[in-house]
Parts: structure tokens; sequence; C-alpha cells
């Protein structure tokens, strides 16, 4: 009678259909108990009143179907069987009252668990899709419609039971309809203080990994928890949408990696973000039939939008969507401002970290791009020097003596370091096709132990022996020019950091399927430490010493770059005082470009 | 800040003190002879020919080992010193010079951006930053000639 009283007050303040059939409900269940227990104490009642009663029992199950249409989709063609066989077993009472024979008994205790087990089963898999207060809500229903069907099978069987055991049955008949009935409550009308309990877990999980979300790797990890705990605590489904500012547009992410683009004032998304005040909609297919087809297919009778604001800045929306209205509470629209603000705080934390980021990343590059020019301006001065100075001693010979013989030695400096300068602006060009990925160009077979000879054969210097080691033809398919040009970086590295008359070994060979060069010295070698880095372009820690920086290191960053964009591999061994050893493994074959 | 660096000069001994030392040159006669240090061979022999020709007395030295060798056999009147070398840099051969009790003016040629800096930190008397034209070259040098004995 309370929990009907309850109900009912609440139907009165808010007339919904949920509320209505719910205090129907409770009614029905409590009218039949009052007239059980009048029956008991006062006696037989009048067929009449039998009448009503046992049409009023016949009428709870499919109640109960309505409600179950009321918190999720029940199938028309289930609810038209539902009526057409509450209507039979009307007719059957009222036709054979008030001697309703045993086959009449059996067909309303069959309909009534047939009903209310469908009833229990469309609960459980209520609760198993949802989550959070909503899963406990089902779980009491489904808990109630299992009692009430056990009530019912029991309440059929009593008759036929040996009259000793009939009290026991009946108290626990009693005793099962007592039960259904506070599951019932609970899960259809749960009672504020018992939803907010049932909230506050998920509410409190969420609030404690709030803190750690701003530093989630990508914006998106932050945007699912966000919709797992917006949707925990709500016991709906949460979809959050940011505020593009290049687009102009709302983004949502769907489960299966694709976005959707929603302009602001579209939909209710839309129109929660452009008047930055909740919106609530009991039925989303009359308040928006732009989106008629969307929530049909999704199976969505209730939304609930709210703008994720931080201060002026708009950052997007939080959207909630059940199946049906009654799944909300009004302090759920309350609840969805708060879990926008929360998560308006989270992803204004984020937009910091990553601006922090940025700025971090810029000034890094901005540095490593001062150092870089600084190195390539140190490295061109050097032959510029000699250009400088000796051309103008030359001129100013020329113009004391006109007469003197040509310095020639000078004349040939001159000239040298100008073809240096030269290499170095080319090698400088190089470094930047390499960071736009298109050093290597046109490729052709190319036989690496050939070209390994006309290598070794162009030194000029005759200070080193370099000598090449290649049993067989080596043929693959490269770009020409540029690995002639890796064969030379590596083995004027090699001549420039080993002493005079000492053996530079060029190896060419070829394993596992790869084409593979080997330059090896006899020179200072490399530090362990330096080693890791040896092939990166120029870039210093800000703790080393920048006395101990010579050139700018482009030469085998180049190296790498070429060997990379060939699909090759490039690596080095060395021991200081004793030399290093230069890899190159390349891949022998390219199908597509030999012929 | 400069007496971090080992080539810095010790407390005390100012650039100028090293006069003191010049007399005893005196009295030999005359020197002409300018060391000249650079790992790159186009630079010595450029900065070399151009200062024969201004008729200096020049040893060239490729690296901070020679450099020392060539101080050991005769004290130039000048180092022009390249700071960075492999093996031994210009700070080495500054450090090496002090360690000996050798004091003898340094230039120090670089083509860093901090050329002054490091030649505070060696206690140079000077810097050539490169690329240096002809006449820097020979004012940094000129300046010299009359502490090592008579003037031409």
């Amino acid at each position: 009678m309370l929990i009907f009283i309850s109900v009912a007050l609440r139907a009165i303040r808010q007339p919904t259909r949920a509320h209505t059939d719910m205090t129907l409900f409770f009614g029905a269940v409590a009218f039949v108990i009052v007239v059980a227990r009048l029956a008991a104490v006062v006696g037989p009642m009048p067929p009449w009143l039998t009448a009503v009663l046992v049409a009023v029992l016949i009428g709870l199950p499919y109640i109960l179907l309505r409600l179950v249409d009321d918190f999720t989709h029940v199938r028309s063609a289930i609810k038209r069987a539902a009526e057409l066989g509450l209507a039979a077993g009307v007719v059957a009472t009222y036709a054979t009252a008030p001697t309703v024979p045993t086959l009449v008994t059996i067909y309303i205790v069959l309909y009534f668990f047939v009903v209310s087990t469908f009833c229990a089963v469309a609960f459980i898999r209520s609760a198993r899709r949802s989550r959070g207060v909503t899963r406990r809500r089902m779980e009491a229903i489904s808990l109630g419609s299992i009692l009430l069907a056990t009530d019912i099978l029991i309440s059929g069987l009593t008759p036929l039971a040996q009259v000793d055991d009939r009290a026991v049955l009946q108290a626990l008949g009693q005793l099962l309809g007592l039960g259904s009935g506070i599951a019932y409550y609970l899960g259809f009308a749960p009672p504020a203080i018992l939803r907010r309990a049932w909230q506050e877990p998920e509410l409190r999980a969420f609030l404690a990994r709030a803190a750690s979300l701003p530093r989630l790797p990508a914006t998106l990890d932050i945007v699912r928890e966000l919709e797992r705990g917006a949707a925990n605590s709500t016991g709906t489904t949460a979809r959050i949408g940011l505020w593009q500012e290049e687009t102009a547009k709302l983004r949502f992410w769907e489960d299966d990696g694709t976005t959707i683009e929603l302009e602001p004032g579209k939909h209710f998304a839309g129109r929660a973000f452009e008047l930055q005040r909740p919106i609530f909609s009991t039925n989303p297919i009359r308040d928006n039939p732009d989106g008629a087809a969307g929530y049909r297919s999704r199976n969505v009778g209730a939304v609930l939008a709210a703008p994720i604001t931080a201060g002026e800045r708009r950052l997007g929306v939080l959207t909630f969507s059940a199946a049906r209205p009654p799944i909300f509470a009004v302090s759920d629209i309350e609840l969805a401002g708060l879990l926008a603000d929360q998560a308006a705080v989270i992803l204004e934390s984020r937009a910091l970290i990553d601006h922090a980021a940025r700025v971090r990343a810029r000034e890094e590059a901005t540095r490593l791009k001062e150092d870089f020019l600084s190195a390539a301006a140190h490295d061109l001065k050097t032959p510029l020097t000699t250009v400088v100075a000796q051309a103008e001693f030359l001129e100013r010979r020329a113009t004391r003596e006109p007469t003197a013989p040509a310095d020639i030695a000078g004349i040939k400096r001159v000239v040298r370091e100008s073809k240096r300068l030269a290499g170095l602006v080319g090698d400088l060009l190089d470094a930047t096709r390499l960071e736009q990925g298109r050093l290597v160009g046109e490729r052709e077979p190319v036989d690496l132990a050939t070209l390994a000879q006309e290598v070794c054969l162009h030194d000029t210097s005759n200070a080193h022996v370099c000598e090449v080691d290649a049993s067989a033809p080596v043929v693959g398919v490269y770009d020409r020019r540029r690995v002639e040009q890796l064969l030379q970086n590596l083995v004027e590295n090699a001549k420039k950091y080993s002493p005079e008359r000492t053996p530079v070994d060029v190896k060419v060979w070829q394993e596992d399927g790869e084409a593979r060069v080997a330059v090896h010295d006899s020179g200072i070698g490399i530090p362990a430490a330096d080693l890791p880095r040896i092939f990166e372009r120029f870039s210093r820690a800000s703790n080393v010493d920048d006395r101990r920086f010579h050139g700018m290191g482009l030469g085998l960053f180049i190296c790498r770059g070429i060997v990379e964009e060939h699909g090759g591999r490039i690596w080095v061994e060395s021991e200081v005082g004793k030399g290093s050893t230069f890899h190159v493994a390349l891949p022998i074959a390219d199908g597509r470009r030999l012929n | 800040m400069t007496g971090l660096w080992a080539g810095a000069p010790p407390p005390g001994e100012e650039p100028g003190s090293r006069r003191a030392v010049w007399p005893e040159l005196r009295d030999e006669g005359h020197n002409d002879t300018v060391l000249v240090v650079d790992d790159d061979s186009s630079i010595l022999d450029t900065v070399s020919s151009i200062l024969s020709g201004e008729g200096y007395e020049v040893v060239s030295a490729a690296s901070g080992q020679e450099a020392l060798a060539a101080v050991a056999l005769k004290q130039p009147l000048v180092i022009l010193l390249d700071m960075r070398m492999p093996v031994m840099d210009g700070w080495a051969v500054a450090r090496a010079l002090r360690n000996q009790g050798i004091s003898v003016p340094i230039v120090v040629m670089t083509a860093a951006e901090s050329a002054k800096r490091w030649a505070d930190e060696v206690g140079a008397e000077g810097y050539l930053a490169k690329p240096f034209g002809l006449d820097e070259l020979l004012t940094a040098v000129e300046r010299f000639r009359g502490r090592g004995g008579r003037s031409n």
C-alpha cells in the first residue's frame, strides 16, 4: 500500500506513461492483496468482487509487460499476443463464472507465468546491456519478475498440494509476493537516496581516475574514459563531441574508429552546444525529426545533452542516450551538468599540457635549427677562409708585381676550396631533401663491386691505400649517383680519420639475399658514447662541450638517408684507437624496377 | 668564468706580463718566426704562404702535437692557433705550453662565433675570426713584430 501511494504521488507530480503504468501495476497488486486479506478476515466475498479480482489478477502480467516496454523495447507482436491472451483469459473467466473450471485456472496461471518469465528475461537482458545505476535497477526488476513468476506458480500449485502443506505454500507465496513488490519498487521507482547510493561508487571511481586522465597519450583515450565514466555514473550511453576550431563542427568518435562531424545547432548535441544549456528530450523522434532514423536504429528513446564549457571556452558537448525516458531521473540533468564540468576541467588540463608540449617541441626545433645553422656556418667558413685570404693575396701580388710568375699553388688552393664549398652547399641541400624523403631518385641496376672500385680509384691524395675485396659482381637496383655518394662518403671518412699510409679496405659481398658493403679503417675510432648518435644530423645535447664538436656531421646523416630510402640498413663497429668498420646492407633486387 | 678552463691564465698573471719574457729573446737577436697551427691543410698553406711573402719565417703545424714539437725546437714570435682540431685541440696546446712554463703570445683562429670567449679562455692576446681577410691576418701578426726584435 505504501509503495502504491509513493508511486501514485510520483505519477501525479510527473504524469508520464511509465509512472502511470507503475501506479497501475502497484495499484493492482495492492488491490489484490487488500481484497484477499479482507476475504480472509470477513469471509467469502461476493461473486462480483471475485470476478473483478480475477480480472485485475489476469491484467497484472500485461501491465508488467507494458512496464518492460517503458524501460526497454518490446516487439509489438509480443504485445499483441499478450493482449490476446489477456482477453481470452478474461472472457473465459467471465463465461464460466462463478464456477471457474480447473482448465481455465491452469490457463490463467500459465499465462501469468509465461508473461512474467518473459518480462524477467527481458529485464535480465536489459540489465546485461546497461551499466551503472540502470544495471542495478534492471537487476532489481528482473529479480522482482522472477519472484512474481515463482509466486504465481506456487499459488497455482497450492490447490493441488496436500492440505498440510498448503499453509506453508501460502506463506511462501506471500513472502515471494512481498519480495517481488519491493524489488519492483526499487527497480521501477528507486527512491532518490537509493539511486544516489547506486551512483556513488561509479562517480567515486570516475573522479578517482579523473586526475590521471589529462596525461593519457591521446585525446581520444581521454574522451573514451570520460564517456565511460559518464555512462557508468548515469546508467546510460554517453558520447562526447569535441569542438573543432578548423571545421567549426563538433566531432564525435564512433566505436568503429570513424568520426562524425556535427554542425552547431543540429540535433540535441548541436543545440545544447549552441544554446550553452542542457537539453533533455523524452521523445527525440518527435523533438528532432532529422535524427529519427538514427534514434530508431540505435533504439534511442531519450536524450540528454549538456555543453562542456570551461569559462568562455566552448570545448564540446556531452550527450547521454537511453532506450526509454524512465532510465533518466530528474537529478540526472544536474548530474550531467556536473559531469560535463568535470570533463571540461580534464580537457582543459589536456589542452594546457598539449600546449606546453608544443611550445617545448618548437623551442627544441628552434634550438636544433640554430645549432645546425651555426654548425653549417662553421663548416662553410673553413674553406671560405682560404678562398678569401688567398684570393686577396693573389690579387695584391698581381697588382704589385704584374710580371712575377703566377702563384700556381695559391690558385690551386682557391680552386680546391671553392669546390669544397660547393660540396658543402650540396650536402646542405641533400640534408634538406633527406628531411623531405626525396633524396633517392631514378633507380637502375648497379654493380656495387665495380662502383666500389671506381670510388677507391678516385682517391687523389695517395695518402692511403684503398683496396676493394669483391669476388663477384653484386647487382642491385639503386640510384647510382646516391650509392656512389654513399661509398665516397664512407671511404673519405675512413681516410680522414686514419693515419696516412694505413689501408682502407672496402669489402663487397652478398649475404642472406642482401648486398653488403663494409668499409674498414685503422683510424682513431669512435668513442662508444658517441656511437648511438653517429648517424644523426648534428644534434648537440646542451651539456656537451661545444669545443668537442667538429663539422656539421652531415656526411653520415646523408649516408643513412641514402641507405634507408633504399630500404637498407647502416651500422658501425668501432674501437677507439683501433679503427672503425662501417657496414651497409641493401636489398639486392627490386623486381618492379628491374625491367 | 675563464678560471674554469684549464687553458686560462693563472690568477694574477696579466697578458701584459709576458713582455718580461721577451727581453731575453731580444738578446738573441730578431725573431720573426710565426707558428701557424691548423688541421685544415688549405688554411695552413694559405696563411703560411701569405706570411712568408710578408717576410716572416713561418713554421706550420697540422696538429697540436706538431705545434708543441715546433715550439720546443724554437720559440716563435707568435702562435696562430686553430682551436678545433682532432686529438689535441687549441685548449690542450695552450695548457701544455703553460705547463712547460713557455710563454708565447697566442692568436686564436676559429670559425666559431665564440672566438672572443675562446681567446679569453686560453689567455690569447687576440683572435682571428674565420673567414678573415688578408689585412686582418697581417694586422694580427704585425703587432707582435716589434716585440720579438728589430722591426723590418
